[in-house]
């Protein structure tokens, strides 16, 4: 261990609600890398960090626990859409999945695993939301601060606060209005009991989708409040066996050679999912023939086909939805919603839908024309304002004029086709090339170069064109106006090759006194 | 007629209405119920005007698959929609006159308009928009719009004006994009225009919906006469499509020419070349009996009256 540590707050493994550390404004020590988010991509970035020799490492999470989607995330039917072989990381694989698809407490469990396993508690602090950071050119430090009035200094920050971790209500007239109970789905009530309750579903996404099927089983009745409806294929879950979990656990390499199946299975789906080609129009007509197959009535399927190109927005997974929706206590509503009166939801058929429980499954704020908190750079140069019409950085890990910043989950970095956790890793090891350079060369500055990013960003946004995501449809890919900030237009293994090696040159470095 | 579709998709949304904002007990019911010569006619007239808003709900929700850009579909899914309140209120007016012969049946059209709505369940998702753009402004000003207006000369129930002073507002609406459509559909070059029409026209989907269409505004006009209304009402609104729609775009659109020369010769009641055979069309359709027809579509069973559910 380092000499140096942060005063942590001492936990148990899992505690309800702790207050925000009440310390003083301690004396200003220097850690060189602070973390903010104690997710996926906070926690690997700092197993990496330490697993590489660098020790001084301070995670800042505004939560009381870690685990970021998986924590907040706990609705009923909550699970990846990955196959958990290939949503876990590699350096961390984990032979006891359960199932094929594994459920959010399952995951928020294994992340617990990883937090024990590589001793991570000692460098989480709960309770710190970031609000801010300063570069401060000088010294070449950053200063980060938090909304109960700390600072924090840092050699280099890594921004690591998630793509979805702010939940968003959607701007319908009279939201507040409503007098009845209302829940989001990033947000579970576990207190409330929905048998016997009307409940509504606002919203047909990926977590609706998951909602809907448990909610049907307990309330009395459920209406689903659908705008635009997705192209759903069948999920190909399945518990797993003993064998395999004993077979894992002896011969990791055994669940190696597993993940590296799973991983060009879906490699090899991008030839539909992110360009179209005749393999997208395959899997369009095999999406309608599972339809055709789930849903007799005509106008109902009528209203359950998606009209954009399949992978325009995310393509989503259920084996019961369509079962659900056809439920004798489940209704789908495709009426647009004028507004939300004390009792309910008035849609533009004229008709009040009145429930016990509104379920807003709504989805997140992604940070895409804008930075997540305010960031300011070189010069006084503000990270919002740049990115005012569209989020753009290097290879979705640096920013040119934010030296020794780090993003995980950056522009274009999103995956439409493979786990997430196979991107984030190509980043985290990136940074971990970027901090062994800061901090072996002892470097104050380490910016990347405004016309390398430039560069960069202009063959993304060109290949960017030729995908389904720019295809015409309205996502939360784009901006409002259109401008894709947010997914990379490649394979994943494009996407790592790009990552292996820190490139020097792209970065211009000055050293410290 | 040129429209800012942003500002309408606006004024839209903000004129939106429920039918919880009517007060469906008020008095005047008496207005209706007790003028015995009117009662049954205006049973079946607003039997007739429920279902047709069917027709205008089926029309938008496919353009709403077909339309061009993304404001003009969010449009017709709230016309949609509207045209769903409208046949919700006027079966909330049956309600209230006692016209449902049982709280939860729909109440029976006319054959023409069944067929009209079968076909357009059938094949409307087939239709381009150039069909189903020039034809949807014919239905909505001839029966959507011109129907509800009728109705204000017949009946004095002060709620009923209440409910369609609501539904003629959203109807003003919904002809001003009508019409902005039709102008637009007649941009780009007009042989292929041609093209695609002669093509379409021989289409045998498109000659069926054809042959339910024709004996539907002659039916209608009947029905109009039987309510004690002139038909040249009906006339003024289909003469009101071919001088709203005959805008420079609208001339050149070939549908825009075959619907209104059409009008011209429903209106000319001496054309007997067309009026005999498609007379002879509305009593040959009055004898296929309601069993011979499909099921209704389940989105009809959507409709009611019950301003909460
Ligand atoms: C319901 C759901 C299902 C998903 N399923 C899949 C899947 O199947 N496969 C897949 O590949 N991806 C999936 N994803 C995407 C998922 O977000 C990523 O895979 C991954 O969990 C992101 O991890 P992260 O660490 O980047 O962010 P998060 O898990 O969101 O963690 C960020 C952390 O930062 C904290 N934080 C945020 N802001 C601040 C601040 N200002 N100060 C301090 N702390 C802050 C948050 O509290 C949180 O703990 C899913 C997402 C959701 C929402
Ligand atoms: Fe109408
Ligand atoms: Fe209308």
């Amino acid at each position: 261990m380092n000499d140096f540590r942060i005063p942590t707050l001492k936990r148990k493994k899992k505690v309800a609600a702790v207050p925000a550390t009440p310390e003083p404004v301690a004396e200003m020590t220097t850690v060189d890398v602070l973390i903010v988010g104690a997710g996926f991509a906070g926690l690997g970035t700092a197993i990496r960090l330490q697993q590489a020799g660098v020790k001084n490492i301070a995670i800042l999470e505004r939560g009381s626990e870690v685990g970021g989607t998986w924590r907040d995330n706990q609705y009923p039917g909550a699970a990846c859409d990955i196959p958990s072989n290939l949503y876990s990381y590699s350096f961390a694989q984990n032979p006891e999945w359960s199932r094929g698809f594994s459920g959010s407490r399952e995951i928020l469990g294994y992340v617990h695993q990883l937090v024990q396993r590589f001793d991570l508690a000692p460098l989480v602090r709960f309770g710190q939301n970031v609000v801010s950071m300063d570069f401060d050119e000088a010294s070449g430090r950053w200063s980060v601060r938090t909304d109960n009035g700390q600072t924090h200094r840092a050699r280099s920050v890594v921004m690591a606060q998630g793509p979805l971790s702010n939940s968003s209500w959607p701007k319908i007239s009279g939201l507040e209005t409503y007098e009845g109970h209302k829940i989001h789905s990033a947000r579970w009530d576990h207190s409330y009991d929905f048998t016997g309750k009307r409940v509504a579903v606002v919203g047909t996404g990926a977590s609706a989708i998951q909602i809907v099927p448990e909610l049907v089983k307990q309330a009395a009745h459920v209406k689903v409040f659908q705008r635009t409806p997705a192209w759903v294929m069948p999920r190909p879950d399945y518990a797993s066996p003993e064998w395999s979990k004993k077979l894992f656990g002896r011969i990791p390499r055994a669940q190696t050679a597993f993940r590296e199946l799973l991983y060009w299975v879906h490699e090899s789906m991008a030839v539909g999912v992110v360009w179209t080609t005749p393999v997208t129009r395959l899997f369009e007509r095999l999406a309608k023939l599972y339809l055709r197959s789930q849903v007799p009535d005509p106008w109902m399927r009528r209203q359950l086909t998606p009209e954009f190109r399949l992978g325009c927005k995310r393509i989503l997974i259920s084996n019961d939805w369509y079962a659900a929706l056809q439920a004798p206590n489940c209704q789908l509503v495709t009426w647009p919603i004028a507004n939300l009166a004390p009792k309910g939801i008035r849609t533009v058929e004229g008709i009040e839908h009145q429930f016990d429980c509104i379920v807003f499954a709504t989805g997140f704020d992604v940070s895409k024309s804008g930075a997540p908190f305010p960031v300011t750079g070189l010069g006084g140069r503000k990270l919002d304002a740049e990115w005012s019409r569209g989020a753009q950085a290097y290879k979705s890990v640096s920013v040119s004029g934010y030296p020794n910043v780090f993003l995980t989950f950056g522009p274009n970095s999103g995956p439409g086709h493979n786990s997430a956790l196979v991107y984030m890793e190509a980043q985290i090891d990136y940074i971990v090339q970027g901090v062994k350079k800061l901090l072996d060369e002892n470097l104050k500055v380490l910016d990347v170069r405004a016309e390398v990013q430039k560069a960069y960003n202009a063959g993304i946004q060109k290949r960017l064109l030729r995908t389904n995501w720019n295809s015409g449809c309205r996502s939360w890919y784009l901006t409002e106006d259109g401008f894709n900030s947010t997914m990379y237009p490649g394979l994943a293994t494009q996407y790592r090759a790009q990552m292996a090696r820190f490139e020097a040159n792209d970065y211009r470095t000055m050293r410290a006194a | 007629m040129q429209l800012d579709l942003t500002k309408m998709l606006a004024k839209i949304k903000d004129s939106q209405w429920a039918l919880a904002d009517i007060d469906w007990d008020a008095p005047g019911r008496e207005l209706v119920t007790e003028n015995a010569e009117l009662y049954p006619k205006l049973k079946a007239f607003m039997a007739d005007l429920m279902w047709i808003e069917h027709v205008g709900a089926r029309g938008f929700a496919a353009m709403a698959k077909k339309a061009p850009t993304e404001e003009l579909r969010e449009i017709y899914r709230y016309f949609h929609a509207e045209e769903q309140k409208h046949a919700n209120a006027e079966m909330a007016l049956m309600k209230r006159w006692g016209m449902l012969d049982d709280a939860d049946t729909l109440p029976e059209p006319n054959i023409n308009i069944r067929l009209v709505v079968e076909w357009l369940d059938t094949y409307s998702d087939q239709m381009p928009l150039s069909v189903l753009g020039s034809v949807i402004p014919m239905l909505e000003i001839t029966l959507d719009g011109a129907l509800c207006k009728f109705l204000l000369d017949t009946v004095d129930d002060p709620v009923c004006h209440a409910a369609f002073e609501k539904i003629n507002a959203d109807e003003a609406r919904h002809l001003g994009v009508d019409f902005h459509v039709l102008e637009m559909l007649g941009h780009g070059p007009l042989y292929r225009q041609g093209l695609e029409f002669v093509a379409k026209l021989l289409d045998p989907r498109l000659m069926i919906g054809i042959a339910s269409y024709l004996p539907l505004l002659n039916k209608m006009r009947d029905n109009l006469v039987k309510l004690g209304l002139k038909e040249e009402k009906l006339y003024e609104a289909i003469r009101k499509y071919e001088r709203v729609g005959g805008t420079p775009g609208g001339r050149r659109n070939p549908w825009f020419q075959l619907i209104s020369r059409q009008g011209r010769w429903v209106i000319d009641r001496a054309n007997w070349a067309y009026h005999v055979p498609v007379d002879a069309l509305v009593k040959l359709t009055a004898r296929i009996p309601a069993s011979a027809l499909p099921a209704v579509p389940t989105w009809v069973k959507q409709l009611t009256w019950k301003p909460a559910a």
